[in-house]
């Protein structure tokens, strides 16, 4: 027993004691909440231009929904599915490197499926690994971080999914777990920030591909804790005089927004759509241009709220819009009462990279290494220690 | 006569292994059928498919709980994901060198040997040696449903056997069933039973 439980169950009892009183008190910022979205409904042009002041002038740093033409508090329901259409979806995961180990590496593995809408054929599975050694694993720092190697995989996903998309039957939606915008390029040393860089060029580039092939693509982000919304809203109740201190004024903290939409958006149905407001979403210009929108993917009675992004290509495109919209939700409703687009589950499972499946390429390196005459790296003592068996006891 | 091969071996031990194999060939093999396994060039084991299972995971059982499933994800859980067929086979017997033995083989078969279904030839060949002394590996087999293993497999070898003429082979094997069993009346009951429920033209021939 490795903690201590008296001291625990004493910290639990007071959580519970507060966790009224704090539950009360989030209720009450939820529903201040909800009257300000109700309150700017359509306030739109007004509140656009509020967000792009505050972003000028007061915290270049802003991070959150900027209003376009859709009312906040609009719910646009299910529309009907094109007949034929390929859905794919595409999934990453990644051996790190691990300098306790005899030789170091890492992997990207990157997994995608295909379905094609309307036939009752099975989906198709396509594996990418890649095998980083050498001075693919090196920065000028040391070993390649673990924010970059997700950066890569992520870029990655994006390949496989433009290379898959121009040999697929039209239309095509593809989508990935988790947000468009690649995240990094700030933290690490400089050889990290060019590295983000180049990443970030073959990302777009990726992107690129899928706009120039009318490539319908989405970042899928379950359970999203974001509040992009919720801050809009903040810069929308503080008034002009005091938007010079936007940046540590958080009226509404900790509703989320999923908490905003969760009782707006009838099942299967989707929220406005919002543009991004980020630094780093200047990176992604014109038809890349990154926007936003909540979908209830939960059944009547029990909402189920997910984020989805998309490039401008695809928001300005209502056509397209109502394509991913319904795609989604049918993918969802495949997974039956714990909804997640099937495709992503299934890109999930055809690229996670298990313990064993590392065990395996370490050995495969190994035994390369020794058929070259070379000498093989130790196991350090601590991660021996942490293998050593437990006690045995002499069987009577 | 073709060869059918129905999938490879998971695990084995004397008296019996477990196959796994794709829903693609689950149309051959069934409940009862003799299957053989050929581990070296003369030696190759034979076995009785008594149990055929479809095991279940985590995202099957989310499944199960959608209004509708699609078409192409029944499609993608059957072909794709790894989630073999397993059939569990009781050892009846082995054939080494030119000889059949109605006896738990000397070796089991290795990991991922290629198990086959036994075509008509090799059928008659195998039930025909000797004065069917696998049974009684069937019949130690108290954990397995004794009477439906030994019906089906009796049905599929009698059509095997009629096909060249030999009609009473049904008759006799049902014959030596009841001498094996003559001093445990409730398995002999049991196995009466369900062979009247399945084979009655057989049973008709052994009470006449």
């Amino acid at each position: 027993m490795s903690l201590d439980f008296q001291s625990i169950r004493q910290q639990v009892k007071q959580l519970g004691k507060t966790a009224v009183i704090r539950e009360g008190q989030l209720r009450k910022i939820r529903e201040l909440a909800i009257e300000i979205l109700a309150s700017n409904d359509q306030n739109l042009e007004d509140l656009h231009q509020k967000v792009q002041d505050v972003a000028r002038n007061h915290d270049p740093s802003l991070r959150c929904a900027l209003p376009l033409s859709e009312a906040l508090t609009a719910s646009f329901p299910l529309p009907a599915l094109p007949d034929e259409m390929t859905v794919l979806a595409a999934d990453g995961s990644q051996i790190t490197p691990d300098r306790h180990a005899e030789v170091n590496f890492a992997v990207i593995n990157v997994g995608a499926i295909q379905m094609r809408r309307g036939s009752s054929d099975p989906p198709s599975t396509t594996t990418a690994s890649q095998l980083l050694y050498d001075d693919l694993l090196y920065t000028s720092s040391g070993t390649i971080s673990e924010a970059l190697l997700a950066l890569m995989r992520d870029q990655s996903e994006r390949t496989i999914l433009a290379e898959l998309a121009s040999e697929a039957p039209p239309p095509v939606v593809t989508f990935t777990d988790g947000p468009m915008e690649l995240w990094g390029g700030k933290a690490g040393d400089s050889q990290e920030r060019v590295e983000f860089q180049k990443s970030l060029k073959d990302y777009l580039n990726a992107l690129t591909n899928l706009h120039d092939m009318n490539v319908i693509t989405a970042g899928y982000v379950d359970k999203p804790s974001a509040n992009l919304v919720v801050r809009t809203l903040e810069v929308a109740m503080t008034p002009q005089s005091e938007l010079s201190e936007i940046k540590t004024s958080r009226p509404l903290n900790r509703v989320t927004d999923r908490a905003l939409y969760r009782d707006l958006l009838p099942a299967g149905e989707r929220s406005a759509l919002f543009a991004m407001q980020s630094q780093s979403a200047k990176s992604y210009a014109g038809p890349l241009a990154l926007h936003f929108f909540y979908l209830n993917v939960g059944r009547p009675g029990a909402p189920y709220l997910a984020r989805v992004e998309v490039p401008a290509w695809v928001a300005e495109n209502q056509s397209m819009l109502d394509s991913l919209h319904a795609t989604l939700i049918e993918q969802s409703r495949m997974m039956g009462a714990r909804p997640y687009p099937y495709l992503l589950h299934r890109a999930h499972e055809t690229a996670v990279v298990s313990f064993q499946d590392k065990d395996q390429v370490t050995q495969m390196i190994i035994q390369e290494l020794r058929a070259q005459g070379l000498g093989i790296g130790e196991l350090s003592s601590k991660q021996f220690a942490k293998q050593v068996e437990g006690r045995t006891r002499i069987k009577g | 006569m073709t060869t059918i091969e129905i999938g490879r071996l998971l695990r084995a031990g004397t008296t019996g292994f477990v196959v796994g194999c794709r829903v693609s060939q689950l149309e051959s093999p069934s409940f009862g059928a003799l299957v053989r396994v050929p581990v070296e060039d003369q030696y190759q084991i034979y076995g009785l498919i008594h149990d055929i299972h479809i095991d279940d995971d985590g995202l099957v059982r989310q499944l199960v709980t959608a209004e509708g499933i699609d078409e192409a994800v029944i499609a993608d859980n059957r072909v794709n994901r790894n989630v073999p067929i397993e059939m569990s086979v009781l050892a009846v017997g082995y054939q080494l060198e030119e000889r059949i033995f109605h006896l738990l083989p000397p070796r089991p078969a290795l990991s991922l040997d290629t198990i086959y279904l036994c075509n008509d030839d090799e059928l008659r060949s195998f039930t025909s040696a000797g004065r069917f002394g696998y049974f009684r590996h069937v019949l130690r087999a108290a954990d397995l449903p004794v009477g439906d293993l030994l019906a089906a497999h009796i049905n599929q070898v009698q059509a095997a056997q009629v096909k060249i003429g030999n009609e009473d082979w049904g008759i006799k094997a049902t014959q030596e069933l009841i001498v094996l069993l003559r001093d445990d009346y409730p398995t002999l009951m049991s196995v009466i039973s369900t062979l009247g429920d399945a084979i009655p033209d057989t049973w008709n021939g052994v009470k006449s």
